[in-house]
């Protein structure tokens, strides 16, 4: 299955199909139906930093299909970053595996990252840890 | 779209020494398989949980103090909004269950006065290192009339159940407060049947 497809089974009444979970720990983030598909761009850093001791240069990767909330209450289970430039990172709220996706301070929306995150109630088959 | 999904939000805060294990309570970073190594550079600021507690969908927003209290000054600003406190200390460290006095001081001072408070007794897992015994923990909660529990975040051992008890003492209130507006509504004192098993449901 290609990405784009992928992305697309994923969606319902432009929202989210199934529930939104860790892919490292499968603790729910958002129950289905809470977040708004958005295609937009934006580079969030990686989980892993390969280049750890100069924290100036952020290693980023860009993605382009968010789930947008707009009430930061809407989530089962988030945790909040402290902020840089701005923003907030999201969370696991329970293993703090992340970012999954950010949190804009002026709009105070969230955006959440499809592709950095588990869609559905079964645990995620594979775990991966190359983001 | 503005319907709301959950019936109740309560605000916490943890408070106490640094070193004692706060940061742990709520964050687990470095004992996990996987860490990220982006955020455990900029830190963590809250979590938002979601409890289900006698049939209501509460959110919890958990606050750290993010090193403020190294200066012995928390400020009111921190303390604003809150409905809950978890105080703090590390069962190995004497002086940190001696400053639980001042920061009970501290939050008289600050917090709002019906915030509810619960005493934490950390690192229960380190037994070979303990200087503060149970007892002289449960001694001082009942002093102040306040909730005690010892806990360890190493071993994940009574940290759900500490905040879901301290979320259902906050709801108490709520519903106390509930009735009296609405007096129709019967409200059930379960402070006297002994914390039957309700947290099942809860945190999970």
């Amino acid at each position: 299955m290609s990405q784009e497809s992928s992305v697309t089974s994923e969606i319902l009444n432009e929202k989210n199909k199934q529930e939104v979970r860790c892919r490292f720990c499968n603790s729910l983030m958002l129950k289905e139906q809470e977040g708004t598909y958005e295609s937009k761009q934006f580079d969030l850093p990686l989980t892993h930093q390969k280049n750890t001791k100069d924290i100036n240069t952020i290693e980023t990767e860009s993605l382009s299909d968010f789930w947008v909330i707009n009430d930061m209450f809407t989530f089962e289970n988030i945790g909040f970053s402290n902020t840089v430039d701005k923003r907030k990172f999201l969370i696991c709220a329970d293993c703090d595996m992340g970012p999954v996706g950010y949190h804009d301070i002026d709009t105070k929306k969230c955006y959440v990252a499809l592709k950095r995150v588990h869609h559905g109630k079964e645990p995620a088959k594979t775990l991966t840890n190359n983001s | 779209m503005a319907k709301k999904t959950y019936d109740l939000l309560f605000k916490l805060l943890l408070i106490g020494d640094s070193g004692v294990g706060k940061t742990c309570i709520l964050f687990r970073f470095s004992d996990d398989a996987f860490t990220s190594t982006f955020i455990s550079t900029i830190g963590i600021d809250f979590k938002i949980k979601t409890v289900e507690l006698r049939g209501k969908k509460i959110k919890l927003q958990i606050w750290d103090t993010a090193g403020q209290e190294r200066f012995h000054t928390i400020t009111t600003s921190y303390y604003r909004g809150a409905m809950g406190i978890m105080l703090v200390y590390d069962i190995t460290n004497e002086k940190s269950f001696e400053n639980i006095v001042k920061w009970l001081r501290n939050i008289d001072e600050h917090a709002n006065e019906d915030v509810e408070k619960m005493i934490l007794g950390n690192k229960c897992d380190m037994t070979d290192k303990r200087v503060v015994s149970k007892e002289r923990g449960e001694a001082i909660a009942r002093e102040h009339g306040i909730r005690f529990k010892e806990t360890s975040a190493k071993s994940n051992i009574n940290i759900e159940s500490a905040f879901c008890e301290l979320a259902e003492a906050i709801l108490d209130k709520t519903a106390g407060r509930e009735s009296a507006e609405n007096p129709e509504r019967v409200v059930i004192d379960r402070r006297n049947n002994e914390k039957a098993p309700a947290y099942k449901s809860c945190c999970s």
